[in-house]
């Protein structure tokens, strides 16, 4: 693999670490676009409704937490999501790339 | 813009995955025919920077926040907007069955939105903008715009599903995205793709649209 290459990878992967270390503590706790024009579009009771609704399936970990682990848990909730990223975008380099 | 199960009826739902997955099996014929042991650590270094910074969300005023969606920066940077399309697919993937960020009905349409709409609208807006303007500012744009459209289909979508009524909706969808894309994701995809262009100027050039036609002559000649 070209040195190059694998040195933008480093330093992708240094960045996205380093974003969920800061995540837990600098991303805003305010609701997002679509779930701000839902709180602003739609009325309450139908909201509330719509909240109620449980997810298709249940997540481990929802919301970027795990369960009883504050702060620390969401640092490692995303810093496992990206890891998984990382690995499922290795596994379809090596699928698809069969001289690998 | 991470549409929940709820706010998409099950049969619309199905609709938007049948039309996601020619896009998604696109994607993927892409990546056959494109990535090799040398592009590997390009995707997946951009593909966990998104999904990392996707967890990030920026307040953008009237008790809004957002984040950015990254489609345009990948497909910037492969020249490609079915490379958005892939990382944006194998990000949804994941936020959706591990973290619950985005429903599994509905990641058919959140694909559609984030991966297809604002990766083709970045990536060609870009590429119009490319030739008259410095690759900062149409990173800029392009990145923006795409955003921008795919919250307005996303808008239509909720519309369609008896979620939001139409024009309300599209208001408000319409005014946090032009905040959220001119932040969230136009300021970053510019100063990322600028970053690159300092650093990798051989990454930009060997996908751009003029280096790909150049090759597409040269191996009709040969």
């Amino acid at each position: 693999m070209s040195g190059k290459n694998m040195k933008f990878l480093y330093a992708g992967i240094a960045i996205a670490l380093l974003v969920s270390v800061l995540a837990p503590f600098l991303a805003s706790p305010n609701p997002d676009g679509l779930e701000s024009a839902a709180l602003g579009v739609i009325d309450e009771s139908k909201l509330s409704e719509l909240e109620e609704m449980e997810p298709a399936i249940s997540s481990p970990m929802t919301d970027y937490s795990i369960e009883g682990m504050g702060k620390s848990g969401e640092i490692m909730a995303i810093a496992i999501g990206t890891i998984a990223v990382l690995a499922i975008s290795f596994g379809l380099g090596k699928v698809f790339n069969k001289k690998a | 813009m991470h549409i929940p199960d709820s706010f998409i009826p099950l049969d619309q739902a199905v609709i938007y995955w049948v039309i996601a997955l020619p896009f998604i099996i696109m994607s993927m014929r892409w990546a056959r025919k494109e990535l090799d042991e040398m592009k590997v650590p390009i995707l997946a270094a951009l593909a966990a920077g998104i999904f990392a910074i996707q967890a990030m969300n920026i307040p953008i005023g009237m008790g809004t926040s957002g984040h950015m969606v990254g489609a345009a920066l990948v497909a910037i940077v492969f020249g490609s907007p079915w490379a958005g399309v892939l990382v944006l697919t194998l990000v949804l993937l994941v936020q959706g069955f591990a973290f619950a960020d985005g429903g599994i009905t509905t990641m058919g349409a959140n694909i559609l939105n984030m991966g297809v709409v604002s990766g083709f609208v970045g990536y060609y807006t870009y590429a119009v903008l490319r030739r008259s303007l410095s690759i900062n500012i149409a990173a800029f744009g392009g990145a923006w715009l795409g955003l921008f459209i795919s919250s307005i289909v996303c808008a239509v979508q909720m519309w369609i599903a008896g979620t939001f009524p139409l024009v309300p909706g599209l208001m408000a969808m319409g005014t946090f995205h032009l905040i959220i894309g001119f932040i969230g994701e136009g300021l970053i995809t510019s100063i990322a793709i600028t970053a690159i262009a300092k650093s990798r100027p051989d990454l930009l050039e060997e996908n751009s649209l003029e280096a790909r036609k150049e090759r597409v002559e040269m191996e009709a000649m040969a």
